[in-house]
């Protein structure tokens, strides 16, 4: 009996859907953003400004999938954001 | 073999004085020299706040150099930036092999740019042409 109303309860979410694998989270959507940013040729670590563009207010690389440039572009811009980082150009973290 | 550049930064401790920090330039200046190599451009960028505590300060004294060398130097420095109590912290970067692939990423969009407006030219002037004749 109990085994058979869990699985009644179990089934219903899933009536509607084929995406039963991830339990009852939807699955992850997001917007694809255009790059804001124009990209030189030649990435400046020591140019803060440009490199604070690409850092959330958390501290964090922004990911590829938010800003929108080229593989290329983001490892350039992830380099030039470490080297800053270590001279303390800017931080690790923000609180 | 000779021609690579570097951008070597360091950050000397704020509580040193100031001709203190003068004549470290100086010396680092000379050390490059002496081993073969060419300084380009020296800036000495002055105090600044750090992003985060070094060693308990929070503002450091930067200096950037700008050198043209085998990496001879570069290694010569390092050793003894490494051992420098004044050194907070320093770091080398090789310039030269970024800046020639902007420099080919520039000319390209150059060409490409130049190209796109002689076609454009062209048909303009096709245009007017047998108006003219006419």
């Amino acid at each position: 009996m109990v085994d058979n109303e869990l699985e009644n309860r179990e089934r219903e979410p899933f009536a509607g859907g084929g995406d039963e694998m991830f339990g009852d989270k939807a699955p992850r959507r997001y917007q694809r953003r255009r790059p804001r940013q124009v990209i030189p040729d030649y990435v400046d670590w020591r140019d803060i400004d440009f490199l604070r563009q690409f850092i959330p207010e958390r501290g964090k690389i922004m990911p590829r999938r938010i800003s929108g440039i080229s593989a290329k572009d983001q490892r350039r811009v992830a380099t030039a954001i470490k080297r800053a980082r270590s001279m303390a150009l800017l931080p690790y973290v923000w609180e | 073999m000779a021609n690579r550049t570097y951008e070597v930064m360091y950050i000397v401790d704020p509580e040193t004085p100031v001709d203190k920090v003068g004549k470290l330039n100086e010396a680092v200046g000379q050390l490059i020299e002496k081993q073969g190599g060419t300084v380009v451009r020296m800036d000495d960028i002055g105090t600044r706040t750090l992003a985060y505590p070094i060693k308990k300060k929070t503002e450091g004294h930067y200096v950037l150099f700008e050198v043209d060398g085998t990496g001879q130097e570069i290694m010569e420095l390092e050793r003894r930036m490494r051992v420098n109590d004044m050194i907070m912290r320093y770091i080398t970067v090789r310039i030269d092999e970024d800046r020639k692939k902007a420099d080919k990423m520039r000319l390209k969009r150059e060409k490409r740019a130049s190209q796109r407006a002689k076609f454009r030219a062209t048909e303009e002037s096709a245009e007017p042409a047998p108006e003219a004749q006419a």
